[in-house]
């Protein structure tokens, strides 16, 4: 026979077990500790556009050519002279099926492979044109963002298509970003909202700002929150699509719109100008830092250099709108922030001055990073 | 047609006299039919192209391509004793690693025929890309590599679904695959080079994959050759470094200069792959060329290579010389050392101090196998239907393996052999194989004459299917192929004895006689897509029939000036290309200038000469390059 005591003892426990894990999940994991890729460590350029990952390879696109990093130095740096079509790398896909690269530059499209640079151009090949700002692959279709619209090139036929305000429901044709999803595939279009396509059918369909508004939003959550879309990325956990775009950021289920504005969440600015997106994490990478919303718990965390100090502020806002701000001994590399990267639980932040590395607390030497991958 | 049959061929054999005589066929008198005949009924050559052995060496399988067909000879009795029908011109094939299964790449047909080897059955038949050559598998026997010549990729297949997972970019015509010894890289040679400007030496491409992760771990380029064939890897103690055939044009010399020498010669590359970097992209391969011609005789179409079983020595054949040769490996190991690496691609002294003999084999010899006892090398003689058999330890001609093709030798096919047959160019540098492989194009241009004589460079240009598209040559001067070939050719290219009447008579039958390839643009039901019709609309809305009319293969078979002339051009008028399988072709226009059909009106149709373009949007262009490449 227990005593009373005992019984409180362990009702008390039984409570904590209960709650502790509800706790934990409304408290994101933090990066505490950032090291950084400039010019004073190997980098060719201070801003880096891109960044993608390779299991242990890390790939980034700056001004001045590409470069890969590997066992946390830039190990090789690729330029021009080295069969790059121009300087600036503004977008990265790597094909996980042959291990090559597809490079959007500011001189065309390029496909990495086996060591050298295989360049697309408008004038030699169906490319629509040489300002290219993303690619994506579907398969072995790629789709390629460019000024002039939207390029579908069919690896295997060498058919290229244009899709642009001809040919596709896009009141421009300058195209920021491509994410492929499950049986559609989505275009940012900047100042045309975003655009699906669906793969099977062969058809587009546009989703816009329903208020047409340029400078304010009527319509919360009832459609795409503008139409100058600089971003998008899709969730293959959730099933959803996220839009960054230069007044707020809008996720969509097929159902509902989830529209966030800085002045009604933690979002660090509506100056978007990425998002990236897996489990229940959204990433946005704004001007004036890295925001980070769980969208299951509503809680939102900005990352930014602390200019006075040098140190990183770590800003985290509650679904009841508390702030704590916490201060690491690192931080990124600046508070304008381009892209951002998965690797395993880590991530790597394409910033204006740098390319920014946070390490998770997780993170072990030498322990796989996509082992270490979980969905949190 | 002379067939060997040399009086030593019995010394030092194992195999009794007796055994030989029944199994070995004789040389057998054969008459070409007469001169302008017209008969070219081609009865059905068996034209084996490739062979591979057996891992237990008891049979040597051979694939004919005109035959459509696998042979299976049997090496202790030297007799064909099986042939199974494939798919349509079977160019390559490879034995698992168990010896139980035999894949053979069906090229036309766009397949890879899966053969129980103990039935010796075709099990199943593989899709592939398009235009299936070289394949391999893997060491584990799980994976099937396989290069598509026309698809410019390689088909990664995987043998326990028969699926393909992935598909990988080659350079252009990928060719032969090779599995390195320790079974890390599948080695991929390309016949055709970069697509480079019309004003550079041609950089062709060896292409290295990684099984492990089935990706392009390297590319290794190989500056100023071209028509890599064949690659082999030297085994054992000696291993580390490839042997990869190749055609070292200066093609940016006047060709006029033929008997000068130099102007096209023939040799290996010597190649160490960078060592795997397991933790990164790998270092740079050492690449380094060297010739086998000799300083007053070329041996053209370098081709079919293959190591002795202790490496060494190697055996290359030369597929328009008619010629096998043996190099001692060792010598040239020493070579290599003695000579810079830039000095050895121009020097013509080299075969003599590394090659030890050069044993007269039949009509194009395109491949070579060593048995694995070490004792005895097979090479596939394409335009005889034989094998040569060579004694290794004494390098010398045991006799020649009969496959069973037929005995006469038609117009036409003397035609195809004179098509391969370098002696009639000085010095034996070239036959019009060398520059038109698989009777196609080298894909460069050449100075075909000095800027005083006439026109500057001028792109290569196929020759399939071009039957009814005179005139030729680019200025369109000459009326027919008797003129294009006949005294024009020897004077100003071959600068050597000419064709006499009746092999100018059958080589033009057989020119006449090479078909156009299968067109993978066109749907199988013949529909065209969407964007191909759009582009059919634009093709007759802008009038490009007038030049380029469908009856008569896209081609009004005269000369048209479109604006394209170079700075040496002394006209602007050019023949007009005929479009068939236009997508087969590049570079583009008269010079080659254009790598692409988008460049034709991007780049070199400033005036709206070539076609009143300008108003043209990109959707429309792209749709009009889609339609071209169905015809």
């Amino acid at each position: 026979m227990r005593s009373t005591t005992e019984i409180r003892w362990l009702l008390a426990i039984a409570a904590l077990l209960y709650f502790v894990p509800v706790v934990a999940a409304q408290t994101p994991m933090l990066y505490t500790k950032w090291e950084n890729f400039t010019p004073a460590n190997g980098m060719p350029d201070a801003k880096v556009f891109s960044v993608a990952v390779d299991s242990d390879r890390v790939w980034a696109g700056t001004e001045n050519g590409l470069v890969l990093i590997e066992k946390s130095k830039v190990s090789k740096v690729y330029t021009t002279a080295d069969g790059l079509p121009n300087r600036v790398v503004t977008g990265i896909a790597i094909d996980k099926k042959t291990g090559d690269l597809w490079l959007a530059t500011f001189g065309g499209l390029s496909q990495f492979t086996g060591g050298e640079f295989h360049n697309y151009s408008s004038m030699s090949s169906g490319l629509a044109n040489d300002i290219v700002y993303a690619v994506a692959i579907q398969d072995e279709i790629l789709w390629v963002a460019t000024t002039a619209g939207i390029n579908r090139f069919n690896l295997r036929t060498g058919e290229w298509s244009i899709f642009s305000e001809r040919t596709a429901p896009m009141h421009e044709p300058w195209s920021y970003g491509i994410a492929v999803g499950d049986g559609k595939v989505y275009v940012a279009v900047w100042g045309g909202g975003v655009l699906e396509y669906d793969i099977a059918g062969g058809y587009w369909k546009p989703y816009n700002d329903p208020d047409g508004e340029m400078e304010i939003v009527l319509f919360k959550n009832q459609g795409l929150i503008h139409d100058i879309v600089s971003g998008i990325s899709y969730n293959h956990d959730t099933k959803m699509f996220w839009a960054s775009t230069y007044f707020g950021m809008s996720g969509y289920d097929g159902h509902n719109w989830y529209n966030y504005l800085s002045t009604d969440s933690g979002l660090a600015s509506d100056f978007v100008n990425a998002t990236q997106t897996r489990g229940d994490d959204v990433w946005a990478c704004t001007d004036k830092g890295l925001s980070y919303l769980n969208f299951k718990t509503n809680t939102w965390v900005t990352y930014r250099p602390n200019k006075e100090t040098g140190k990183g502020e770590i800003v985290i806002t509650t679904p009841d709108k508390k702030i704590n701000k916490i201060e690491s001994p690192t931080s990124l590399a600046h508070n304008y922030i381009l892209n951002l990267a998965f690797q395993g639980n880590d991530i790597w932040v394409a910033t204006a001055a740098g390319l920014s590395h946070g390490i998770s607390q997780s993170h072990k030497e030498g322990t796989s990073n996509e082992q270490a991958r979980t969905s949190r | 047609m002379k067939l060997h049959f040399p009086t030593h061929a019995l010394q030092g054999s194992l195999i009794p006299a007796c055994l030989l005589a029944a199994v070995l066929s004789l040389a057998l008198a054969s008459r070409a039919q007469e001169p302008g005949s017209g008969n070219t009924a081609s009865p059905n050559y068996l034209t084996p192209i490739a062979a591979e052995i057996s891992p237990d060496s008891t049979k040597l399988y051979v694939v004919c391509e005109d035959a459509d067909a696998v042979l299976a000879v049997d090496l202790r009795t030297q007799r064909v004793v099986k042939k199974l029908a494939v798919g349509h011109k079977p160019k390559g094939l490879a034995v698992s690693p168990d010896g139980k299964t035999l894949y053979v790449s069906n090229e036309w047909s766009d397949t890879v025929s899966v053969i129980d080897t103990a039935a010796f059955q075709v099990q199943k038949t593989l899709p592939t890309g398009w235009g299936p050559r070289g394949l391999t598998t893997d060491r584990a026997g799980k994976t099937l590599y396989v290069a598509n010549s026309i698809g410019n990729d390689v088909s990664v297949l995987d043998l326990t679904t028969g699926t393909e997972m992935k598909r990988l970019t080659a350079l252009r015509s990928p060719h032969y695959m090779q599995l390195s010894r320790d079974g890390r890289y599948v080695y991929v040679s390309n016949i055709l080079a970069h697509l480079e400007s019309a004003d550079e030496s041609p950089v062709s491409e060896l292409m290295a994959i990684d099984t492990r992760t089935q990706t392009v771990a390297q590319r290794v380029l190989l500056p100023e050759v071209l028509e890599l064939r064949h690659v082999a890897e030297a085994p054992g103690p000696q291993g580390g470094y490839l042997l990869v055939p190749f055609m070292r044009p200066k093609n940016l010399n006047p060709l006029i200069q033929v008997d000068n020498g130099w102007i096209l010669t023939h040799g290996l590359a010597v190649i160490r792959p960078a060592k795997a970097n397991p933790d990164g992209p790998s270092a740079h391969a050492q690449v380094t060329e060297v010739l086998l011609d000799d300083v007053d005789r070329y041996y053209a179409g370098a081709d079919g290579v293959a190591f002795t079983k202790d490496g060494r020595y190697a055996l290359i054949t030369h597929a328009e010389a008619a010629t096998l040769s043996v190099i001692d490996t060792k010598s040239l190991a020493q070579r290599l050392h003695s000579v810079s690496a830039a000095d050895l691609p121009n020097r013509l002294d080299t075969a003599r101090q590394i090659v030890v003999r050069r044993l007269p084999t039949q009509s194009n010899p395109t491949d070579v196998v060593v048995a694995p006892d070490g004792r005895t090398a097979y090479v596939v003689n394409r335009l005889d239907d034989s094998l040569t058999v060579v004694d290794i330890p004494q390098f010398q001609i045991r006799g020649r393996l009969d496959l069973g093709g037929p005995k006469e030798i038609t117009a036409l096919r003397q035609g195809e052999q004179l098509f391969h047959n370098a002696k009639f160019c000085f010095q034996g540098q070239f036959a019009c194989a060398t520059c038109h492989p698989d009777n196609h194009i080298d894909g460069v241009a050449w100075n075909l004459e000095t800027p005083q004589l006439g026109r500057d460079r001028v792109a290569n240009r196929t020759l399939r299917g071009i039957a009814e598209t005179a005139p030729f040559k680019w200025n369109g001067h000459n009326p027919d192929l008797q003129t294009q070939c006949g005294p024009r050719i020897a004077k100003f290219l071959f600068h050597s004895e000419g064709f006499n009447h009746e092999q100018l008579e059958n080589l033009v039958a057989f020119i006449k006689s090479i078909p156009l390839p299968p067109n993978r643009h066109v749907a199988t039901n013949g529909e065209l897509s969407a964007a191909q019709e759009r582009g059919r609309n634009i093709f007759f809305q802008k009038a490009c029939d007038n030049c380029h009319p469908p009856e008569t293969h896209y081609t009004a078979k005269k000369s048209f000036d479109v604006g394209t002339a170079a700075k040496y051009d002394t006209s602007g008028l050019f023949d007009i290309p005929q479009l068939d399988r236009i997508y087969e072709k590049p570079p583009y226009l008269h010079n080659g200038e254009a790598r692409t059909l988008e460049e034709i009106w991007t780049i070199y149709n400033p005036s709206d000469r070539h076609g009143f373009t300008s108003d043209m949007s990109k959707e429309q262009l792209n749709d009009l390059v889609e339609f071209l490449k169905t015809l």
